[in-house]
Order: structure tokens, then C-alpha cells, then sequence
């Protein structure tokens, strides 16, 4: 992971000077964004697939159980001896395993036939949930795994957690008790053990290097033990774990992408051709639960499945393209994570203030709420995300509310207009004419309100279709020809024999 | 299973779950404090509710719905906070329209989109929540303390639970059970053939529209218990296990409301016994035990008769002679 991050940071350096690199990672806001970017790109691909194969939800179990396997990696690591350290791979490794584990529970109990797919999710993850509380509170007592870091996480401090790179003055300083620099403290020797004061007479004295020990070049030039300052990146480690993350996802979709397409949108068939789609499937599941694992700092375990979910659902009313989704989920999502960054410091899509809304709560309501808003980041981004989800809901070209609405209401027009047409074509000419085409009367043989037959009738005249006369309305010449023109069409498309009615 | 086993085994249920607590004083040396007493009740009493509205969810193949609706709650209880202080009622009135328009978003997203119930459940549950999270971030941002143990809600916690919370309990649960046995038919067609009821002149959106509001507000009582996490293993997993013994709906319900009864009680007491194992979580592990129970063991739908009937069938087949042309 570090020569990773060396690597990284040399191409870098590159483009950009140490202490611009610096500056910029630095900066919450910067980091923030890029990891909450890396996250939804990697859940936006990844979520393309569930959504498709209505597997949705799983994310959200196995993000559950991730902590699980967490839990269970950190107690056997600290059973063998191990330091227990919340960043090892051993945990990303356990939190996988958990994640599968999730997976093959759930389809146990439904291959079982007793119980239904969506009833064995909702059974399987609770309990594991369940069980990792449990060990948590029962066994585990100093981690760092409170309410808040598991449920929510802290985008906002990814940038605090680094790991520092050294290029230049790098000497690793090891000072020993015989360093000029070294301090040497007397400490009682037996105090403890025998439980007395050290100025009790049996105390027993040593002397110690309080500072002894092996000091990174960073570490060294803070204690003040380096003359010439070492030139220093500092690394937010969730950028590594994401863009490794990323780098995963990305390859494994561009690599199977053919596979993936197959096997979700026809597993039997896929099956039948050799592949195997339940090998593929684990797969995915399996980079669900790393990406769900790397995330876990950033956005917390629930609020992680909004990456999952969201974007692709917005994608899915833009696009009847796979390929389509892939590119535009990401997109969403990474959208929604830089400007989510903006809301929870109060600006909605670095526009509109989160303020002035309180503000006219409190006008309206009489309610004295606080104005300045600052809230969580990783809500924030959610927030921004199912914003972004509305707007295509209402607006999509194709698939939106408004697209539909305005479709229903162009097809109920023509509808009306093509039923008064034949009304008309059918009684034009004959006997009853004078009774059934009388334009005052004509509503109520479609039971309808004046008003509503005086507006198609006004439309059908603007259109040129039909005239009225002496009070009957009569089709003109190009009304004729569009009734029979959609005659026709009727005809052939529901395969019917063209007869005359009025022949014999 | 005869109709009258089922009856003699939820008597027998009921009957451990009255000498629960008077057992485990005596074999295990519990203390029963009011705590745990109050604890034990609250338990059973939400574990009944959630146990028998469960079995319409499940059997409406809605199972996860609990899920998104628990989540929804909490930025109803965020605002009802900010509008009317550290009350439980306003706290769980607002938990309860919450939930209630979380469920009414699922509906229109289905109604109106081609997303499927999977995902438009994850994305009411994701919103809602993230809303909850952003808003109970601002409230912890103001100057008033008062605040402090809102997100209790997201957890559970069981020890804050008091005599009027188990009196509203005791109450709502009469109020279902009375709803439940007056609508009993309708529920009951709703749940197995929703179109045959609404071609029936019921006015299914209606009926529907109540069984949902029972359900969330089951929910809204658990969350204070529970949580939002393990609330749908409350909903769902009496009922399952229910469902193992039985064809009826009748006995599924009332079964179901035993087994979640049973399950409350006995996770709050084992809680009791460790205090370092807490109980919402307890509940649901005695409640995944109850379900696995019963898949393996119910007779003539479990694993165990299942596989037991394969191999007769097996021997059968062999040991019958197979001629040409028969």
C-alpha cells in the first residue's frame, strides 16, 4: 500500500509542487469530495448490476454484515497476539468473507423452499447485525466502534488520517540510551508490584530513555530531533484504499463486461453458453462488500447503500442502455458527492442557502430554529443525490412524470378527437343526421360535458377536419380523409378484412 | 400438523412465556428488578404486535418494507423534536408521518417509474435516513442539551423503557387486536388476492392504506426497543417461524404473536443475566433460533420431514420393479 502511494505521489509530483500537493490534500473539502467521488463511481458501476438483477437490497445487507466480519477479524487478531489495528487488510479480509457470508445465508434459507428471497434477506441480516452487537458489547471493549462511526462515518475527516511520505532529508532516526539526544528519567522499578509510594524506602529505582525508539522522518522533525526539515507528503489513506477500490471495480466491469451483461439480463442463457453465473455474481458480491469495507470510514454502513442505490435508479429513467447506465450512475453520484460537500456547509447545489429555507420556516411557523446550517457531509451527499434522483424523476425525456404526463394528455386528446371524427363519419348522410350531429346536443351522446365537447370541437375546426353547418358539424373534405386514413391503419394493424359496411 | 397440535403448542408457548421470568429466578438466579420486569413485558408485548401484523407483510411478500419504514422514522423524530421538544408522543407522532410518507414514496416510485420494489425501497430507506442523520447533526449543533440520547432511536435501547411506554403498548396492541378481528375477512383477502378482493367492491386501497398505518405504527413503537436496524427482524421472523407450522391464517397470527412474544420475553431475560449483552439484538438472535427451529423441525414442511420423505420416496422408487411398456 505505501509503494503504491510513493508511486502515486512521484507521477504527481510530476504535474504539480510538494507543497501544492500538500495544500490540496490538505484540504477537507478537496479530499472529501475526491473520496466521496471514488466511492460513487465504484458503488454507481457496481449498483448498475444490482439494480438490474433486483438485488438492490443486498447491498444494504451486506453492508450490515461487513461490521460483522470486522468484529470477528478484530477478535481473532487480538486472540492471536496481533495489534489490533482498525486499518489491517485482515479486516477488509473478514468484512469480504462476512459479505459472502450474507449472501450464501440468505440463499440457504430460500433454497430451503420455506422461506421467500426478499423474507430471507430481511432474517439474514438483522441476525448478523444482531450477533455483531453482541460481540461488540460483550467482548470488545476499546475500538473505535461507536453509534456514530458505524451508522454515519465522517467524510469530513478522511483528510486528517494520512499516511506521510518522505523525499528528501529522510534519515529513520533511531535514538538509543546512548544518543546525545536521548533523555534518561529515573522510574520506580517495583512501585506498581508491590503497591507502595516511590518515596516508600523498599522502592527500587532504574533508569529509563524516555524517548528511545525508532522515529519516522515525520515523527522526528515534529519532536524537534532533525536540524534540517524533510521534505514531506502527506497521504490521506482513504484516497489509496478508494482508488484501489476503484481500480478493482473499474477493471473487473472492463474486463467482464461482456459476462455481466449476459448473465443479468439472461442467466439461463448465459448458463446454457458455459459461463458461470453464480461464480460471477459472488464476485460482485465480494467487491460490494470491499467497496462497502473501504467506505466504511467515509459514509457508515447505511448511508453507503445510497451509493449503491441511487444513482443507477436515476440512470435507469434516463437510459434504456446498459452501457448507457455505466456511464451516467457515475456521473450522478459523483455529482452528488461535490455538491453535497456544498449543502451540508448550507449551500443547496452551491446556489441556493440551506439558511434562507430556515429563515422562512421560522417567518411562516414562528419558530425560533438556528439559520446556519452545518450539518453531517455524508447525509448531505445522500441528500444531494436523492435531489438529483427527483429532478430526473419529474424531468426525464422519457420515462419522467412530466414526459408522461404530457404523453397521457397528447393521447387522450387524440383519442377524443378520433372518436367524435367517427361519430360523425358513421352518421353523416344518413337518416339520423340531423339528430345525432346537432352541435348543441352532440355531448350527450358521449356523455359528456358541453364544455369538454366544445373544446374538441373548437380544436377539430382549428385542425380544418370538420365545419359546421347550419348548426350540425360535418367532416370536411381533410377530416374524411384522415377518418379513413386511420381506418385503415386500424384495420391493418388488428389484421381485420377491409369490407364496406354500406356495401351489400 | 392437526389444527389442535398447533393450538396445544401456542397454549404451551403461552404457558412458558407466563413462568419465564419465575423460572429463570430460580434456575439461572435472576434478580428481578423492575427493570428487568418492565424490560421483559415491553419486550413480549412489542414482540406479540410486531409478530402478528408481520404475517400480512410477509405473506404480502413485503418483508424488507419494514426495513425502509423503521429507517424512515428518523427524520420524523428529528422534527418532531425541533418543533415540539424532548416529548415522547411528539417524537413518535413525527416517526410515524415519517414513515407513513416514506411509505407513500415507494408507492408513487413504483406507480410511476419502471424501478422495482427493491430499489425503490433502498432509496426511500437511504434518503430518509441520510435526512434523519443531517438534521440530527443540526440538532446536535444547537445549545440546547436536551438532545442528548435522540439517536437512541437508531440502536434501541431497552433500558429506557418505563411504565407508560409499556401502558401505550398495552393499549395499541388492544387497538390492533380489535381492528384486526373486526377486518379480519377483509385483511385476510387483501393479503392472499388483492384483485379478487377490489373486484369484490372492497375498497382495497383503503384496507390497505390501514393495514400499512398498523404496521408503521408497530414500527414506530419498536424503534425506542429495537432500532431501526433489527426492527424488521422483529416484524418478520415470528411470523416466518409461524408460517412453518401451519396452513391457516388464524393460527399463523396467533402463533406468530406468541412465538414474538416468547422471543421479547426470553432475549430480555438472557440480556438481564449479562449485562454486557444487550437486548434488542438478544431478541432478535432468540427470534433467528425460534426460525431456524421451526424450518428443521416443523412436521411435514420441514427440512428434517422433507428429506426424511425424499429418502422413503427413493426407496420406494427403487424397490419398484420398472417394466418395459407398463
Amino acid at each position: 500500500m505505501m509503494g503504491l502511494e510513493r508511486a502515486l505521489i512521484e507521477m504527481l509530483l510530476q504535474f504539480v509542487t510538494r507543497d501544492e500537493l500538500n495544500a490540496f490534500l490538505r484540504s477537507p473539502q478537496h479530499t472529501a469530495t475526491l473520496v466521496g467521488c471514488l466511492i460513487a463511481v465504484c458503488g454507481a458501476l457496481l449498483g448498475t448490476f444490482l439494480l438490474l438483477r433486483g438485488l438492490s437490497l443486498t447491498s444494504d445487507a451486506i453492508s450490515h454484515t461487513v461490521l460483522l466480519g470486522i468484529v470477528i477479524a478484530f477478535m481473532l487478531m487480538t486472540g492471536a497476539g496481533l495489534e489490533g489495528d482498525t486499518s489491517s487488510p485482515w479486516l477488509i479480509v473478514g468484512a469480504a468473507a462476512a459479505g459472502v457470508g450474507t449472501v450464501l445465508l440468505t440463499e440457504a434459507l430460500h433454497r430451503s423452499g420455506l422461506v421467500r428471497q426478499d423474507a430471507a434477506l430481511g432474517l439474514a441480516f438483522p441476525l448478523l447485525f444482531a450477533i455483531a452487537v453482541i460481540l461488540v458489547s460483550r467482548f470488545v471493549d476499546d475500538v473505535h466502534l461507536d453509534d456514530d462511526a458505524v451508522l454515519v462515518g465522517e467524510i469530513g475527516l478522511a483528510w486528517a488520517n494520512t499516511n506521510s511520505h518522505c523525499f528528501e532529508h529522510c534519515g529513520v532516526l533511531r535514538i538509543t540510551p546512548e544518543h546525545p539526544a536521548a533523555q534518561q528519567t529515573r522510574q520506580c522499578a517495583n512501585c506498581r508490584e508491590l503497591g507502595i509510594s516511590p518515596r516508600d524506602e523498599r522502592a527500587e529505582f532504574k533508569e529509563v530513555c524516555g524517548n528511545c525508539g525508532v522515529y519516522s522522518p515525520a515523527q522526528a522533525w515534529s519532536a524537534g530531533l532533525l536540524d534540517e526539515a524533510p521534505t514531506l507528503v502527506f497521504f490521506p489513506k482513504s484516497i489509496t484504499v478508494m482508488l484501489v477500490m476503484t481500480a478493482l471495480t473499474v477493471g473487473f466491469v472492463a474486463v467482464f463486461y461482456k459476462e455481466l451483461k449476459l448473465t443479468t439480463f439472461d442467466a439461463a442463457l448465459a448458463k446454457s453458453l458455459g459461463f458461470r453465473p453464480a461464480a460471477l455474481t459472488y464476485t460482485l458480491m465480494v467487491l460490494v462488500s470491499l467497496v462497502a469495507v473501504g467506505a466504511f470510514d467515509a459514509v457508515g454502513s447505511i448511508l453507503v447503500i445510497a451509493f449503491f442505490i441511487i444513482p443507477p435508479a436515476a440512470a435507469y429513467l434516463l437510459t434504456d442502455r446498459l452501457s448507457g447506465m455505466l456511464l451516467l450512475s457515475p456521473i450522478i453520484g459523483g455529482a452528488g458527492a461535490f455538491f453535497g460537500y456544498d449543502l451540508a456547509r448550507g449551500l443547496l447545489f452551491g446556489i441556493f442557502p440551506v439558511a434562507e429555507g430556515i429563515a422562512a420556516l421560522n417567518a411562516i411557523f414562528g419558530l425560533q430554529l438556528r439559520e446556519a446550517w452545518d450539518s453531517s457531509i455524508s447525509a448531505s451527499v445522500v441528500l444531494t443525490m436523492f435531489v438529483i434522483f427527483v429532478l430526473v424523476w419529474i424531468l426525464s425525456p422519457r420515462y419522467g412524470l412530466l414526459a408522461s404526463a404530457i404523453r397521457r394528455a397528447n393521447s387522450r386528446r387524440r383519442f377524443e378527437d378520433q372518436v367524435v371524427l367517427a361519430h360523425i363519419h358513421n352518421h353523416q348522410g344518413t337518416p339520423s343526421h340531423a339528430i345525432e350531429l346537432q352541435a348543441a346536443t352532440l355531448h350527450l351522446h358521449f356523455r359528456w360535458t358541453p364544455q369538454k365537447m366544445s373544446r374538441v370541437l373548437m380544436r377539430l375546426r382549428a385542425l380544418g377536419f370538420l365545419s359546421l353547418e347550419a348548426g350540425s358539424a360535418i367532416l370536411t373534405q381533410r377530416g374524411d380523409a384522415h377518418v379513413h386514413a386511420f381506418r385503415k391503419h386500424m384495420l391493418v394493424a388488428h389484421n381485420i378484412p377491409d369490407i364496406d359496411p354500406t356495401q351489400p | 400438523m392437526t389444527e389442535r397440535r398447533v393450538w396445544q403448542m401456542i397454549a404451551a408457548l403461552l404457558m412458558l412465556g407466563v413462568l419465564l421470568l419465575p423460572l429463570s429466578q430460580a434456575l439461572f438466579g435472576l434478580r428481578l428488578t423492575y427493570t428487568v420486569r418492565v424490560v421483559a413485558l415491553g419486550g413480549s408485548l412489542l414482540g406479540a404486535l410486531s409478530g402478528a401484523l408481520g404475517c400480512f407483510a410477509v405473506l404480502r411478500r413485503e418483508s424488507l418494507l419494514g426495513d425502509a419504514l423503521s429507517h424512515a422514522a428518523l427524520p420524523g423524530v428529528a422534527v418532531g423534536f425541533l418543533l415540539a421538544g424532548r416529548q415522547l408522543g411528539a417524537l413518535l407522532v413525527g416517526a410515524g408521518i415519517a414513515s407513513w410518507l416514506g411509505l407513500r414514496l415507494v408507492a408513487a416510485i413504483l406507480r410511476t417509474t419502471r424501478i422495482k420494489q427493491d430499489a425503490a425501497l433502498g432509496i426511500v430507506l437511504a434518503s430518509f435516513f441520510a435526512a434523519g442523520i443531517a438534521l440530527l447533526t443540526y440538532i446536535q449543533s444547537l445549545p440546547d442539551a436536551s438532545q442528548a440520547g435522540l439517536d437512541s432511536f437508531i440502536f434501541g435501547q431497552a433500558a429506557a423503557i418505563i411504565e407508560s411506554d409499556i401502558a401505550l403498548l398495552g393499549g395499541i396492541g388492544l387497538a390492533v387486536a380489535v381492528v384486526l378481528a373486526l377486518l379480519w375477512k377483509e385483511f385476510k383477502l387483501l393479503t392472499f388476492d388483492a384483485d379478487f378482493a377490489s373486484a369484490g367492491g372492497l375498497r382495497g386501497g383503503l384496507i390497505n392504506a390501514l393495514l400499512s398505518t398498523l404496521i408503521v405504527v408497530t414500527i414506530v413503537l419498536g424503534l425506542q426497543l429495537a432500532g431501526v436496524i433489527l426492527m424488521v427482524g422483529m416484524l418478520i421472523a415470528p411470523a416466518i417461524a409461524a408460517r412453518q407450522w401451519t396452513h391457516s391464517l388464524e393460527q399463523m397470527v396467533v402463533l406468530a404473536a406468541a412465538l414474538g412474544a416468547f422471543a421479547g420475553g426470553s432475549g430480555a431475560v438472557i440480556s438481564a443475566l449479562d449485562s454486557d449483552i444487550p437486548t434488542g439484538p438478544m431478541i432478535i438472535v432468540v427470534a433467528f433460533a425460534l426460525v431456524l427451529l421451526s424450518i428443521t423441525l416443523a412436521p411435514g414442511r420441514g427440512v428434517i420431514w422433507s428429506q426424511l420423505r425424499q429418502r422413503e420416496n427413493r426407496r420406494n422408487f427403487r424397490s419398484r420393479r420398472l417394466e418395459p411398456g407398463a
